[in-house]
């Protein structure tokens, strides 16, 4: 055995008796946090890996015979154009749907936090869609959005700007704008809440200083708000970008997907591959490069943020 | 599966049923037989209420009934035969068979259809619900579907309301125009399915079929661009994007959204069910509506004439373990003025011969129609991935309505991907 072999055997024993010490010292904590840990394993662990498997199988749904293919799925949708239409698809609903809600969520936070009349009321009221299941939001705006039912062309009929409904969800251009339009709507008063929270903790003293030294609102918000904010910020656009990228309930309700599959995203094609149409196995595989482009995403996202050190 | 309350059997011991055929199942315990249905509504809950409680005291045993929405029905039965909880006796669209015995989840039940219970129902009818040789169902209800008019819109625009002259598919493209250039008709003249939904299929399969295409060869292979399906995809885009006498926007609009303007007065034509007709006399009744309705048969076309026919079934699951109790809750279902009153409430064609000959489905302005369209049946074929197979007509539909791909290049994607998905 040469030196260096020695030293990282004696390493590894080392750090292996340290850790079996450490282990010892801690036996209670370690049997206290046991059933939690158990339990996420059972429910979380379990899932994840269950989906790998069977995404080296082709599993369908009417039968109990799964035949090992390997990799060949994902060799399938990486060759795959509908793969890279959905990239893009979901990839625009995103990026649409959190900026949209980011932006008015701040927009009415900044306004709630100001002192209004009827503050507590508006308050109230801005969570209200929060409140409401999100299939039941999506029924509502896709009658409103309806060509011939749909008080949006009711009104537009009326006033004369349009000769006929239109008919939004079905024009596969633009049913997906119609669609992301009911997601903002949706997830925007979570955004304003977390703000809120956010900006009743900036500390009043700072606007004062900026105030004495002629600061601008625009500047107050500029240098003070936003950075005050950004770690509020990074936080609640990380989970409103996983939540728009798992949301399933507003698309599926307002347009099943279509017209043309244009406003289909990554999850409803999961869902539609291998639950209605019965692949499992590579409905599997869509949903291990769904979890893997997620978690490649926060990993970035988070990197970015703290980069320089910067704690959240 | 049967939820056991007690041990074995239940009953007075005769298990009578309609037809005196039942097998009861001696034993002094109540059962209970769970019982799975789809689209319960209110014009029909209180026909289950009540015929359920009439079999749990006859029979003495408990039914466990449940209706699920039929959005659901599909995934529901399939997580419960999955998850080894399938109910008893479930009502299942028949061409959704095949995926069932794939899975070996069904039950035959030749005994049943083979024997005196069988001859209740049309030779047609039966063979619905046939499946390599054996029957795996009782047909339940049928529905097929006829063209609606508004005799109002007609009349205003100067066609003859009693004598619409819509024989041919050219004939209501003619009517069509005419509604659409009036200037006394301001409703859309026909209403055109085109939405992402499993029923845009169910409604072009009638101009498919007329012009002599079809959707699989004897062995089952896609066969959906064929000269005569370029033909009909084309007459049926060109209705709305070269002759604009359909609805706005076509692609949002469901079979329910037409059917519903329809009703409402608000459109001149639509293909549709019976109950549109039965919707319409009663919003008349109390009311709601006020324009006179026709109804006449799906116009043919070069190949003949066709009305989409569907088939239910009531099936027994082989994971039930009181298959003999399942046995006379379908028999006990199917007593002609059971089948009578659930027909006449539900807005179904009748499956029982002997219901259907009654006079008041053969004289009825509503019925009458439909029970003459029983000649132009032709149901969907049975695939196992049937679903699969249609949503990507419905694809192929919605690219040429909207005019983003001609129906040629639309029919032979959806033929080149079908090839690939049924290999």
């Amino acid at each position: 055995m040469s030196l260096a072999e020695e030293h990282t055997q004696t390493g590894g024993d080392s750090r292996l008796s340290q850790s079996a010490a450490h282990v010892k010292r801690n036996r209670r904590a370690y049997l206290l946090i046991a059933p939690a840990a158990l339990f996420l394993v059972a429910v979380v662990g379990y899932p994840i890996l269950e989906t790998f498997r069977l995404s080296l199988y082709r599993s369908p749904a009417d039968s109990t015979i799964e035949t090992f293919v390997g990799l060949q799925h994902y060799v399938d949708i990486l060759n795959s154009d509908i793969f890279y239409r959905l990239l893009w698809q979901t990839g625009r609903w995103v990026a649409v749907g959190v900026a949209g809600k980011t932006l008015l969520g701040l927009l009415i936070a900044v306004h709630l936090k100001g002192d209004i009349r009827g503050r507590k009321f508006f308050r109230t009221a801005f969570l209200i869609p929060w409140g409401i299941p999100y299939a039941i939001s999506a029924v509502v705006f896709r009658w409103i959005e309806h060509p011939q039912f749909g008080y949006l062309n009711a009104i537009l009929l009326k006033l004369g700007v349009i000769e006929q409904g239109i008919g939004i969800l079905g024009n596969p251009d633009i049913a997906w704008l119609g669609v992301v339009v009911a997601d903002i709507w949706i997830g925007t008063p979570f955004m304003a809440i977390i703000f809120l929270a956010g900006l009743q903790s900036i500390p009043q003293d700072l606007y004062e200083a900026a105030a004495i030294d002629g600061a601008e609102r625009w500047h107050q918000f500029r240098y003070i708000t936003l950075p005050q904010l950004k770690s509020v910020i990074l936080m609640a656009t990380l989970l409103s970008t996983i939540w728009t990228f798992v949301s399933f309930d507003t698309i599926w309700t307002m347009t099943g997907g279509g017209p043309i599959s244009t406003t289909a995203t990554l999850v409803i094609h999961i869902y539609q591959v291998g639950l209605q149409n019965g692949h499992l196995g590579l409905g599997a595989a869509y949903s291990v490069i769904g979890f893997l482009l997620l978690l490649l995403f926060a990993i970035v996202y988070l990197r970015v943020y703290t980069r320089g050190g910067e704690e959240l | 599966m049967i939820a056991i309350a007690g041990c074995t059997g239940g009953g007075d011991g005769s298990g009578s049923g309609s037809d005196g055929e039942g097998s009861g199942e001696g034993g002094g315990d109540t059962q209970s037989v769970q019982l799975l249905t789809m689209g319960v509504g209110d014009n029909i809950k209180q026909f289950f209420e009540e015929n359920n409680a009439a079999f749990e005291s006859e029979y003495d045993v408990d039914v466990e009934f449940t209706s699920v929405t039929w959005d659901n029905a599909r995934q529901t039965v399939n997580n419960r035969v999955d998850g080894g909880q399938a109910p008893d006796v479930s009502r299942w669209p028949a061409r959704w068979i095949p995926q069932l015995v794939g899975k070996d989840a069904l039950e035959p039940v030749d005994d049943l259809m083979d024997g005196k219970f069988g001859e209740k129902f049309a030779e047609g009818v039966a063979n619905g619900t046939m499946y390599n040789g054996s029957h795996y169902g009782v047909p339940w209800a049928a529905s097929n579907k006829c063209l609606y008019y508004n005799k109002d819109a007609f009349e205003a625009a100067g066609l003859d309301p009693e004598n619409p002259a819509l024989d041919t598919w050219e004939d209501m493209l003619s009517a069509a125009k005419a509604l659409t250039e009036s200037d006394e008709v301001s409703v859309p003249a026909l209403g055109l399915a085109g939405a992402d939904a499993i029923e845009t299929g169910s409604q072009y399969y009638h101009y498919h079929w007329s012009h002599g295409a079809d959707l699989v060869d004897d062995e089952g292979m896609p066969v959906v661009n064929s000269d005569g399906a370029v033909e009909a995809l084309s007459f049926y885009t060109d209705l709305h994007l070269e002759h604009g006498v359909t609805q706005s926007s076509p692609l949002s609009s469901t079979r329910q959204d037409i059917r519903q303007l329809f009703e409402n007065g608000d459109l001149g034509m639509v293909i549709g069910h019976v109950y549109t007709g039965l919707n319409i006399t009663e919003s008349q009744e109390n009311g709601e509506v006020d324009f006179d309705y026709g109804i006449v048969q799906v116009p043919k076309g070069p190949a003949g004439r066709y009305s989409l026919f569907t088939i239910d079934t009531l099936g027994i699951f082989s994971q039930s373990e009181h298959k003999d109790v399942a046995r006379d809750l379908i028999r006990f279902y199917f007593d002609e003025e059971r089948r009578f009153q659930y027909s006449k409430q539900k807005g179904f064609l009748p499956v029982v011969e002997a219901v259907g000959e009654r006079e008041y489905f053969s004289e009825s302005k509503n019925w009458g129609p439909f029970v003459e369209a029983g000649q132009y049946a032709r149901a969907r074929p049975k695939l196992s991935n049937f679903s699969q197979f249609n949503d990507r007509m419905v694809q192929a539909i919605q690219e040429a309505l909207a005019d983003q791909k001609s129906p040629q290049k639309a029919l032979n994607d959806a033929q080149s991907d079908l090839e690939d998905a049924m290999n």
